[in-house]
């Protein structure tokens, strides 16, 4: 199998074991089917992704100037979706299924494989109602989430952004909490308001090219290549023209990214959803889909519009991320409701992601990048650990616990294993990717931001951070035997069994490897984050020629 | 001389698949009268839609030798797109409202149905003031017929009488406005009137334009149910049985957009562009009409607890958004990307969608019990999983998701929109494709409460319908654009970019007699 089919069975298999799975008779049938079915799609994606790595370590650090500076992704396949009229004689551009691999995605598409197999583990006894239904739904979210991550056409990336919604909203809204329908209602809008307006930014820099070059593409590396071309030629009728264009279309994208990332005032949304999400729904929406925001950062906001990005993204942006991880870090502090801890320590940790993409430098984006695979193992566990206590005594209220380490010895261990990683605890995953942002953050070179503000806030919030997750170990599972009212008739509430082991366990594995070794990420991530480094610095070097005039 | 005669001659010919259509219909009425019948008049009227497909696709008029200023038809692409739209978009709503058809009323809806795709047929070939707004009244006057035709309680009359009112009244703003177009240029010839134009002999009369041009969007903007002409929709919707509903949905938008595109001259024989470069104000209005649309369209349907009266609002939404596309038509300058062939694209996804969605209400009804009201539908996913997911289907195409005709229409005309290249312009439709995003939006809220109440609630009164072998048929055909359309768009959009270019260029009037 080639590396380009690889790529399509990632994305057929989930979607194949989701027809099956809808139209099994019994829940049991349809977890079965669905472990198939994500276990496989674990094996083609290791199997599309470990020979690659090596590939992309092997290549150089950085584009060399006959280089385009763009994105170079390995692997690719395309073919036209929707072509456009062209002027005879020229090629047809089109809107085109164009998916590969590269150092920013390769990561996340692992992440996005391997954390669906817990997905469909928690939720093997606590789906019973329309469980046929459910697994469905479960697999056909694996299928664009592993496309927007594949995609360079930023039209299909828009394609596969929208689609995660549908599978979602079905998963909240019938399997959710009491507040269901309005928790997804809320999620699907919210977002989708979002990403329409992201849709035009989309669709204006390609038309921005287009009256400029004369080439209609769609593809994010030949656009990034085409923009590139004519900032730095650097002719100033162009550069007003560019730098208008970049606004209007950074601020466009900004509106459907910040909304999924969730930056501060637009993040409403997320706790409602990830409360009353079932724990598989929460799992993968804070270990996947908050990403796709600051992938879509990474892969096309900052790399297209790098002027933009540097006077009003590292600002606006970096500002808003402060807010968001003192904010989210108090009122997680604040929270009574385990689950709801999470779902803002989620905004608070996003909120270190973006800080880290636009702090515009190598260690910055590297610390972004790097969060972002740590935060969806260590939420991704938050979640899974909340999702089996929950099960275990139906409550998720801080105060009716106490002391659960005398109970559950072994969830009791996950959970502290898993909130030092949270936290950043030299050794395990967290702690690489908030020094890197820390550092990041520090060096930051912005009009308008100051390096030694970010730093502090950073430190504060790993300080909260800290704070409130070792309180919420401190009531739940330390102190005193206090044990929720549950059914005194049934059995003991009894510790984590193979199968719960079998969902932690990987991610623990991971979670210290890449504390130990984070080192491949980094590498294999190295010429696609210099190249955005490049772009950012020539967009530094114009700022500072326009500064010096 | 003998060109002029030639082309004159030729009309008939060139009016040959509507034609058939007439002469079926005549053969369903008179038949119709003796002896009633649903099965045998329906597979008449469904050989009457064959054979004029078929004269469409293996019968194409060579237009070369005739002079665009005399002829009274102009078959070009355009002509041929809205023929084949017409006949497939009659096949679907005669099986989607084939089961609520009582016994003794089948064959004469299904002949009014024949007309009216005759007429829409004829609009997309008018190339005559006087023959537009003929096809448009032969699209009119059997859908009064087709509202009167059940006679079933009051609702069902007051439809047919506001209907009939307001369509009357629409009549005659568009004569009025033909008459001032016929008055400032001396012909009514559409190629003619736009080559006067072209030659600015009407620069003079700028107000009479204007007023004329008024006119004329105010009798077609009832036609696509733009606001301010939007009142007797819902109304009427609600009023009348789905398939009438579904027709009224889809038939007159159709027939409104291409006949915009004739008038305004961006296909056609004509020069194209000279009624907008005599009135800048047109492209402006257009623009107003597009906004206001859109958000009257969406914001009043958030209100509506009624399936058949939200439909309708959304009608008027979509609308608006088609309506980007006339306005944004004179300033691109690659027109074969967004602007006219967009709408085209759009008119095709709407039909599917809504057709679609008149259709599953259509089958969840019976004689006893129509279904409309949104809590009728509570917990469908439980008792009719097929139908539910088809108007699942329909309502995220409606939203714009991708995969969905909706979004590729949508797209298109989004690219339409932001592709002026002039600084001013581009500014102006700049805010406009902001109105349009936040319409989706909006648009997006009240969809996804009907999803909502029909997958996350339970049912409360369980409905009785199952869908039969004919609605089966169209709901599939629904479904079946639907997603072809939305995953993989190429074959239709090369069709309908075609049909929206304007296929004869200036050059061609040099051999005007």
């Amino acid at each position: 199998m080639t590396p380009q089919m690889l790529i399509l069975a990632t994305l057929i298999v989930p979607l194949v074991g989701a027809a099956i799975a809808a139209v099994s008779r019994s829940t049991k049938a349809a977890r079965g089917i669905a472990l198939v079915a994500v276990l496989v799609n674990l094996a083609l994606t290791a199997w599309l992704v470990l020979p690659v790595i090596p590939e992309l370590i092997a290549r150089a650090p950085v584009p060399t100037d006959a280089e385009p500076l763009s994105f170079s992704p390995l692997h690719t396949l395309k073919f036209d979706l929707l072509p456009f009229a062209s002027e005879p004689g020229k090629p047809s551009p089109a809107l085109q299924f164009y998916v590969g691999l590269d150092g920013l995605n390769v990561w996340l598409v692992l992440l996005t494989s391997f954390l669906m197999v817990p997905a469909v583990l928690v939720s093997w006894t606590a789906i019973e109602d329309r469980g046929a239904e459910f697994y469905a739904w479960l697999l056909a979210l694996a299928m664009p989430m592993l496309g927007v991550f594949y995609a360079f056409d930023s039209i299909l990336f828009y394609v596969f952004f929208e689609l995660t919604l549908v599978p979602l909203y079905f998963m909240i809204g019938i399997w959710g909490g009491p507040m269901r329908r309005d928790a997804a209602r809320k999620f699907f809008l919210f977002t989708l308001a979002g990403g329409v307006i992201a849709l035009l930014g989309l669709i204006g820099i390609t038309i921005a090219v287009r009256n400029r070059t004369g080439e209609l593409t769609f593809a994010i590396p030949r656009l990034i290549e085409l923009v590139q071309q004519h900032l730095r030629a650097g002719d100033p009728t162009t550069m007003a023209y560019w730098k208008q264009a970049q606004w209007l279309v950074f601020l466009a994208l900004t509106a459907g990214f910040a909304v999924k990332v969730p930056l501060f005032p637009v993040h409403t949304w997320l706790p409602l959803a990830h409360v009353e999400a079932p724990t598989a729904g929460s799992v993968l929406l804070a270990g996947v889909l908050l990403k796709l925001g600051t992938y879509g950062f990474l892969r096309i906001a900052i790399p297209l519009c790098p002027d933009a990005a540097l006077a009003v993204g590292a600002p606006l942006l970096c500002t808003l991320a402060c807010i968001g991880i003192v904010y989210g870090a108090l009122c997680a502090f604040a929270q009574q409701d385990v689950k709801k801890l999470v779902a803002y320590s989620s905004v608070s940790h996003m909120g270190f992601c973006v800080l880290g993409l636009f702090a515009l430098n190598s260690a910055g984006i590297n610390g972004g990048l790097l969060q972002m695979v740590n935060h969806g193992l260590s939420t991704g566990g938050l979640f899974l650990l909340v999702g089996m206590l929950y099960e275990r005594y139906h409550t998720r209220m801080i105060p009716d616990y106490s002391g659960m380490a005398a109970r559950l010895k072994v969830l009791s261990v996950f959970m502290v294993f898993i909130c030092l990683s949270s936290v950043g605890m030299p050794g395990l995953n967290g702690f690489v990717g908030e020094m890197l942002i820390l550092a990041g953050a520090w060096s930051v070179q912005a009009p308008g931001v100051s390096g030694a503000w970010l730093a502090s806030v950073v430190c504060v919030g790993i300080f909260l951070g800290g704070w409130y997750l070792f309180t919420m170990l401190k009531r739940v599972f330390f102190g005193p035997l206090h044990e929720p009212h549950h059914d005194h008739h049934a059995p003991p509430v009894a510790d984590l069994n193979a199968r719960e082991l079998c969902a932690l366990v990987p991610i623990a594995i991971a979670c210290i490897v890449l504390g130990l070794w984070p080192q491949p990420i980094i590498d294999s991530a190295r010429r696609d984050v210099n190249t955005v480094v490049k772009i950012c610095d020539g967009a530094r070097d114009r700022a500072a020629v326009v500064k010096g005039e | 001389m003998d060109a002029s005669i030639a082309t004159l001659q030729s009309a008939f010919r060139q009016g040959a698949p509507e034609a058939v259509l007439i002469l079926t219909a005549f053969v369903v009425f008179l038949g119709g009268a003796f002896r009633p019948g649903k099965l045998v008049w329906g597979f008449v009227c469904l050989l009457g839609f064959v054979g004029a497909l078929l004269v469409v696709l293996w019968h194409p008029f060579d237009l070369s030798k005739c002079v665009p200023t005399v002829s009274v038809l102009w078959t070009d692409p355009l002509c041929h797109y809205t023929r084949i739209v017409a006949i497939v978009g009659g096949v679907v709503l005669l099986l989607a409202s084939w089961d609520e058809l009582p016994h003794t009323q089948a064959a004469d809806y299904f002949a009014c149905l024949l007309i009216l795709t005759a007429g829409v047929g004829l609009v997309g070939a008018a190339n005559e003031l006087v023959t537009m707004f003929l096809a448009l009244e032969l699209i009119s006057i059997p859908t009064y017929v087709m509202l009167y035709l059940p006679r079933t309680g009051r609702p069902a009359q007051e439809a047919a009488v506001k209907y009939f009112l307001l369509s009357i009244f629409s009549s005659a703003l568009l004569l009025f406005g033909f008459s001032y177009l016929y008055g400032v240029t001396g012909t009514t010839n559409i190629a003619a009137i736009h080559e006067a134009f072209a030659r600015r002999e009407v620069t003079m009369l700028p107000g009479l334009v204007m007023a004329g041009s008024l006119f004329v969007v105010a009798g077609l903007g009832f036609r696509i149910t733009a606001v301010p002409f939007h009142f007797y929709a819902p109304d009427v919707y609600q009023g009348t049985g789905n398939g009438p509903a579904a027709l009224l949905a889809f038939i007159p938008k159709v027939a409104g957009f291409v006949a915009f595109i004739r008038l305004l001259g961006f296909t056609g024989p004509g020069p194209v562009l000279s009624a907008i470069e005599v009135g800048v104000e047109m492209p402006l209005l257009l623009w107003i009409l597009a906004a206001i649309t859109m958000t009257i369209g969406n914001v009043l349907a958030v209100w509506q607890d009624d399936v058949k009266r939200m439909l309708a609002y959304s009608g008027v939404a979509h609308s608006g958004y088609m309506l980007l596309g006339l306005a944004v038509n004179p300033y691109l300058a690659d027109k074969a990307n967004g602007g006219v062939p967009a709408i085209l694209f759009y008119l095709i996804a709407y039909g599917a969608m809504t057709v679609g969605a008149f259709a599953v209400l259509q089958a969840l009804s019976t004689d006893n019990r129509a279904v409309s009201r949104n809590d009728d539908l509570a917990g469908l996913a439980e008792t009719h999983p097929g139908l539910a997911m088809a108007l699942a289907l329909f309502l995220f195409s409606m939203i714009g998701l991708p995969l969905t005709a909706g979004f590729a229409g949508k797209f298109q005309l989004f690219v339409g929109v932001l592709s002026t290249t002039a600084p001013a312009e581009s500014q102006m439709f700049r805010w406009l494709a902001l109105i349009a995003a936040v319409n989706a939006a909006i648009g997006a809220f009240y969809y996804l409460r009907l999803i909502g109440i029909m997958y996350l609630r339970t049912a409360i009164r369980p409905l009785p319908g199952r869908a039969g072998l004919t609605g089966v048929l169209a709901l599939a055909a629904c479904v079946g654009f639907t997603v072809w359309l939305g995953v993989y768009p190429a074959a239709v959009v090369k069709f309908t970019r075609n049909a929206g270019q304007a296929a004869y260029p200036v050059h061609h009037l040099a051999g005007r007699p």
